[in-house]
C-alpha cells in the first residue's frame, strides 16, 4: 500500500481510507471523493501603538462526498479515526438507495506543477520576527503623514495540507500557503476632519513575500487612501460613463460575469448566461479568463478540491462565450472536461464551482488616453465588496474612492459609491480596453452558499459607457 | 468528554503551562441539511463537529486561539505553542477578565426556551418528507409554468455552548435550529432569469411558517422582479420591508461599537445622550426573548445579558462596550455585541401607510453596497417597487439608495403593524421621507 502523504501522522491509514472508500460505495454511488485538511493560521495585530494580540488556530477533519448522477451526499468529521471516518462516508452515502460491492483502487500519489514554492516558510519564521515586521510598519505609516492619528496592522499567515483520494486510484497532495497583510488608518486635518481607510495585500507566499518595495507600496496605499479622502465630496447619481482603474476593478469582472459562468448555475438554468455558450456576448477585443496558474496569486491553486490540475480557462474569447466554470459533475452534464474550479472553504463543506484568479487580458488603448475619451463620467480606483443576482444578472460593486471625469480630465476626488449594474448589458457597452493590465494583490475573498475561497482579480483600465452611480445629485 | 468537562479540562492545562487568566469556550454541534430540485434529492449534508477556543492572559499579554484537534497530546502542544507566542508581546493590562460578580446567566434557559426536545425524536425520514413538502407547495402554485427552476432547503441543527473562565464563571447553553426555505427562478421577456428567495428560521420547527406560506413569499418575491428596470432619481418616501430593514440599522452596528469608538472611526462619539434619530424611532436590545435567534444568558465577555435601550425616542442611550474597550475608553461595559433587536410596531398595515403616499419606493432587497461609519454615508444597491397611492406601477432593479444614515434616522416617520419574527433583527416595515434614490 501506498504511504499517506501527510496526514498519517494523524494515525490515517491506507487501510483506514479504503475502508472509508468502500463504505462510501457501499450503496451503489456513481463517485466519491475523501478529502482530508490540515490547515494552521497565526497572526499578530498591532493597535493603540503596541503589539497585543496574536492568534493561532488550527483545523483538522476529513470530509467524505458521494455522488449520485447530480446528487450529492456529504457529511464530515473532525476526528480522523477510522470508526469516526467510516460512520461519515455511511451518512454521506445515504444519498444514494442501492447497494454497490465496488472496491475502490489503491491510491498512487499524482504529481502536478507546484505554482507557489515557499521559499521562507511560515512555519521557520519566529513569532518575534512578526511582532518587529508589524512593528516597523506602524513606525513607517506614521512617518508619512503628520495626519495620521491612528493605525492598526495585522499580518497573519496560514498554511493547509489536504489530501484528495478517489475510488479511481488518484491520491492528490498540495500544501497551499497564503499570506496577509492589513493597515488602517484614521487621519485627522487642520480643520478636525478625520477619514479612515484600509489597504492590504495577500499571496500564497512565505516571508519572501514582504519585499522592501511592496511593503513600501502597501503603507503608501494606506496613506493615500485615507488623506485623499479629505478632498473627496460625495458622487454624483445616476447612469453615466464610468473608467475603471487597471487591478481590482477586476471586482466588475467577478461579480459582473464571472458567478454567472460558474457551470452549476447554468447546469441548472439559474443563470443569465445558460444557453449562451458560443455565442457573442461582448464586443470584439474583450476576452476575460479566470487563471488557476497564475504564479503565487491568491487565487491559484496547484489542484482544485477534486483533485483536478487548476488551469487558465478561456471563458469570453473575443466577445464570445466558450466556456464555463466546471466542477466533475457540471463537466459530465457539459460533456467536457472539468477546468479545475472545483473548490471548497474546508473539509466541512462539498466542492462546487468557483472562481479562481479572474481578469481581462488587456488591450490596445493607453490608460491616458481612456481617461482623455470621457467628457463627464468617474475614475473608479478603490473598491471594497460586490454582490451579484445570478439570475437577474444585476450586480454591485462598492468604491471607496475614485475621481470625477470631466473633460477629459480626472478632477475632484469621490468617495463611498455603490454602482449597479446588469451583467449581460455592462459587457455589450464595454468601449475601451486599456494595455495596462494589473493582477491585483489584495486579499479578496469570495462568498458563495455560505463557502468563502481566497481569489485574485485583475483588469487592464477599461471604459463601460453606461452604469448607475448610486451618490447625490 | 462533554463539552464541559472538556473546558476545564484545557482550562486546567493552560493555567498550568503559565496562563493567569483564561477563558475556553467548548462548541460540539450536530446539522443536517437537505435540497431538492427538478423532483428528487440534490444534496444531504449531515455532520457532528467538535472545537474548542480559547483567549489566554499570559504576563498580562493577551492572546486568542482554536483548534479541531482535541487529541490530549495535539491540545498539549497546541496549548503550549499558544502561551509561548503570547510571551512575544507587548502587555495590556486592559485584558483582564471581568470581576466575577459581572458574569454569569441573567435569564434561565428555560426562559429563553432555546432548545427544540422534538429535534431528538426528528427522523431522516422526516426531514425527506418536510422538503418533499415543500417542493410539492412549489408544484402547486398556480404559475408552476413559468418557474425555469426550483431549489428547496431545509436544515437543523443542535449546538451545544459551554464557557469556562478562570474568575470561575462556567455556563453551558443549548440551542437548536430550525429553517426552511426556497429559491425560484423565472423566466422574463428580455431574457433575463429574476430569482427569488424567501427562508425562514426559528428556534423550534414549529415556529417555522407552512411550507405552502413559504412557497408563497418565495413566488411573490420572484414575481415581484419580472420586467424590472430602473425609476427616476430623485427623492422618494422610502418604504422599507420589515425583512430588509437590517442593511440600514445593521449601517449602526460599526459606529455603535466600542472599538470603533476607541478607533475615532465612529461618527456616533460624543453622541451619547443626545438625538439622533427621529423622535419616533426607538430600538432595544433584548437578550431575553423566549426562542429569540439572538437569545443569550450571557455575552462574549461572560457578563450578564440584560435587555436595554440602544435608542429610545430617537435618543441614543446605549453603546457597545465590552469589558476590554470599557476600559481603554473609561466607560463601564454593556455588552460587546448586539443580541435581538426590537423596532416596536405600528399600529397601520403597510398597505395603509401605503395607500397614503402619492408615491413611493418599497425596497424588498438590496444588492450589494457598503457604508462608512465614521461619517454615517451609505450607498447601497436596491430593488423594490415603485407604488402609486399603494398601488404597484413598477418593478424597480439597477437602482441605488444613498445617504447618511444620521439624515435618513431623522427622516423616519412611521412603522407598521408587521413585525418580522424570523431573525434577531425584529422589526416592522418602516416607511422614511425623502431618501435618495439614483436610478436614471
Amino acid at each position: 500500500m501506498s504511504p499517506v502523504i501527510h496526514f498519517d501522522q494523524f494515525g490515517v491509514s491506507a487501510e483506514a481510507i479504503r475502508a472509508v472508500l468502500t463504505a462510501a460505495l457501499g450503496r451503489g454511488a456513481d463517485d466519491a471523493d475523501l478529502y482530508f485538511e490540515h490547515a494552521e493560521s497565526t497572526s499578530v495585530a498591532l493597535s493603540d501603538g503596541k503589539v497585543n494580540r496574536a492568534s493561532t488556530h488550527v483545523d483538522l477533519g476529513a470530509g467524505v462526498r458521494v455522488v449520485v448522477g447530480d446528487q450529492v451526499g456529504y457529511a464530515y468529521t473532525e476526528d480522523l479515526s477510522r470508526d469516526a471516518m467510516v460512520q461519515a462516508a455511511r451518512l454521506a452515502a445515504e444519498i444514494a438507495a442501492g447497494t454497490g460491492s465496488r472496491q475502490p483502487v489503491a491510491a498512487t500519489p499524482a504529481k502536478y506543477a507546484d505554482r507557489y514554492p515557499v521559499a521562507l516558510p511560515w512555519e521557520e519564521v519566529a513569532l518575534e520576527k512578526r511582532v518587529a515586521m508589524v512593528r516597523d510598519w506602524e513606525k513607517r505609516v506614521f512617518a508619512k503623514d503628520a495626519r495620521i492619528k491612528k493605525v492598526e496592522v495585522s499580518l497573519a499567515d496560514s498554511f493547509r495540507h489536504v489530501l484528495v483520494v478517489r475510488p479511481d486510484g488518484r491520491m492528490v497532495y498540495d500544501y497551499q500557503p497564503m499570506t496577509r497583510a492589513f493597515i488602517s488608518t484614521t487621519a485627522q486635518d487642520d480643520a478636525g476632519r478625520r477619514e479612515t481607510a484600509s489597504s492590504n495585500l495577500a499571496q500564497r507566499m512565505g516571508l519572501e513575500f514582504y519585499s522592501d518595495e511592496r511593503v513600501e507600496r502597501l503603507i503608501q496605499k494606506a496613506v493615500n487612501d485615507t488623506v485623499v479622502l479629505f478632498e473627496a465630496t460625495k458622487a454624483p447619481a445616476g447612469e453615466m460613463t464610468v473608467v475603471l482603474g487597471a487591478g481590482s476593478s477586476g471586482i466588475l469582472l467577478h461579480e459582473a460575469i464571472g458567478h454567472g459562468l460558474e457551470a452549476d448555475f447554468n447546469r441548472k438554468g439559474v443563470s443569465i448566461y445558460a444557453d449562451r455558450l458560443n455565442t457573442a456576448i461582448a464586443p470584439k477585443g474583450v476576452t476575460i479568463v479566470d487563471d488557476g496558474t497564475l504564479p503565487w496569486a491568491r487565487g491559484t491553486i496547484n489542484v482544485d478540491d477534486e483533485g483536478n490540475a487548476a488551469e487558465k480557462t478561456v471563458l469570453i474569447e473575443d466577445g464570445v462565450l466558450r466556456s464555463y466554470l466546471h466542477d466533475e459533475i457540471s463537466a459530465r452534464h457539459y460533456g467536457v472536461s472539468p477546468t479545475g474550479s472545483g473548490r471548497r472553504e474546508s473539509f466541512r463543506h462539498p466542492v462546487l464551482p468557483r472562481m479562481r484568479a479572474t481578469y481581462m487580458e488587456a488591450g490596445g488603448y493607453a490608460p491616458e488616453e481612456i481617461i482623455a475619451s470621457v467628457q463627464n463620467g468617474i475614475y473608479c480606483s478603490s473598491f471594497s465588496n460586490g454582490q451579484v443576482q445570478i439570475g437577474a444578472g444585476d450586480f454591485a460593486f462598492y468604491v471607496r474612492h475614485g475621481y470625477l471625469i470631466e473633460n477629459g480630465k480626472l478632477t475632484r476626488p469621490i468617495k463611498d459609491v455603490n454602482l449597479v449594474g446588469n451583467g449581460p448589458k455592462v459587457l455589450e457597452t464595454i468601449e475601451m480596453v486599456g494595455n495596462d493590465l494589473v493582477i491585483d494583490e489584495g486579499g479578496w475573498t469570495c462568498g458563495k452558499d455560505g463557502q468563502s475561497v481566497p481569489v485574485s482579480q485583475g483588469m487592464p483600465t477599461v471604459k463601460v459607457s453606461r452604469l448607475s452611480v448610486g451618490g447625490a445629485n | 468528554m462533554e463539552p464541559l468537562e472538556l473546558g476545564r479540562d484545557i482550562l486546567a492545562r493552560a493555567r498550568a503551562l503559565g496562563a493567569e487568566e483564561a477563558t475556553v469556550v467548548v462548541s460540539r454541534g450536530t446539522e443536517v441539511s437537505l435540497t431538492r430540485r427538478a423532483g428528487k434529492l440534490e444534496q444531504a449534508t449531515q455532520a457532528s463537529s467538535l472545537s474548542a477556543s480559547l483567549s489566554l492572559l499570559v504576563d498580562e499579554r493577551y492572546s486568542s486561539h482554536s483548534t479541531s484537534d482535541l487529541r490530549p497530546a495535539a491540545l498539549d502542544a497546541f496549548l503550549a505553542r499558544a502561551v509561548a507566542a503570547t510571551r512575544v508581546l507587548e502587555p495590556e493590562a486592559e485584558r483582564r477578565q471581568p470581576p466575577a460578580e459581572l458574569c454569569g446567566r441573567f435569564t434561565p434557559e428555560s426562559v429563553l426556551d432555546r432548545f427544540d426536545p422534538s429535534w431528538e425524536t426528528l427522523t431522516a425520514e422526516a426531514r425527506r418528507d418536510h422538503a418533499e413538502r415543500l417542493e410539492a407547495a412549489v408544484d402547486a402554485l398556480p404559475d408552476r409554468g413559468r418557474i425555469l427552476s426550483a431549489t428547496v432547503y431545509l436544515g437543523d441543527s443542535i449546538g451545544e455552548s459551554a464557557r469556562v473562565m478562570s474568575n470561575g464563571f462556567e455556563g453551558l447553553g443549548r440551542g437548536t435550529g430550525y429553517g426552511h426555505g426556497v429559491e425560484m427562478t423565472l423566466s422574463d421577456t428580455d431574457g433575463r432569469r429574476p430569482e427569488g428567495f424567501s427562508y425562514f428560521s426559528a428556534a423550534h420547527l414549529s415556529d417555522l411558517p407552512s411550507v405552502e406560506s413559504t412557497v408563497a413569499e418565495g413566488w411573490k418575491r420572484a414575481e415581484q422582479r419580472l420586467g424590472s428596470g430602473p425609476a427616476p432619481s430623485g427623492r422618494y418616501p422610502m418604504l422599507l420591508q420589515n425583512h430588509a430593514v437590517g442593511r440600514i440599522l445593521g449601517v449602526l452596528g460599526g459606529p455603535l461599537s466600542g472599538s470603533e469608538l476607541h478607533q475615532g472611526r465612529s461618527f456616533l462619539a460624543g453622541k451619547l445622550g443626545t438625538r439622533i434619530a427621529s423622535p419616533k424611532l426607538s430600538i432595544f436590545d433584548d437578550p431575553t426573548i423566549p426562542r429569540g435567534l439572538g437569545s443569550r444568558g450571557w455575552d462574549g465577555d461572560g457578563l450578564y445579558a440584560k435587555p436595554f435601550p440602544v435608542l429610545r425616542d430617537g435618543v441614543l442611550e446605549t453603546y457597545y462596550i465590552n469589558v476590554y474597550y470599557g476600559r481603554k475608553l473609561g466607560m463601564a461595559p454593556t455588552t460587546g455585541g448586539r443580541s435581538n433587536w426590537v423596532v416596536p410596531a405600528g399600529t397601520r398595515s403597510v398597505d395603509a401607510i401605503t395607500r397614503d403616499l402619492d408615491r413611493c419606493i418599497v425596497v424588498t432587497g438590496f444588492l450589494g453596497g457598503n457604508s462608512n461609519g465614521l461619517t454615517g454615508d451609505f450607498s447601497f444597491g436596491v430593488q423594490g417597487l415603485l407604488l402609486e397611492r399603494g398601488e404597484v406601477v413598477g418593478h424597480l432593479s439597477e437602482m441605488n439608495v444613498s445617504g447618511n444614515i444620521g439624515d435618513v434616522l431623522g427622516q423616519f416617520t412611521e412603522a407598521a403593524d408587521d413585525t418580522w419574527a424570523w431573525s434577531s433583527l425584529r422589526s416592522p416595515s418602516l416607511l422614511f421621507d425623502g431618501v435618495q434614490f439614483s436610478g436614471t
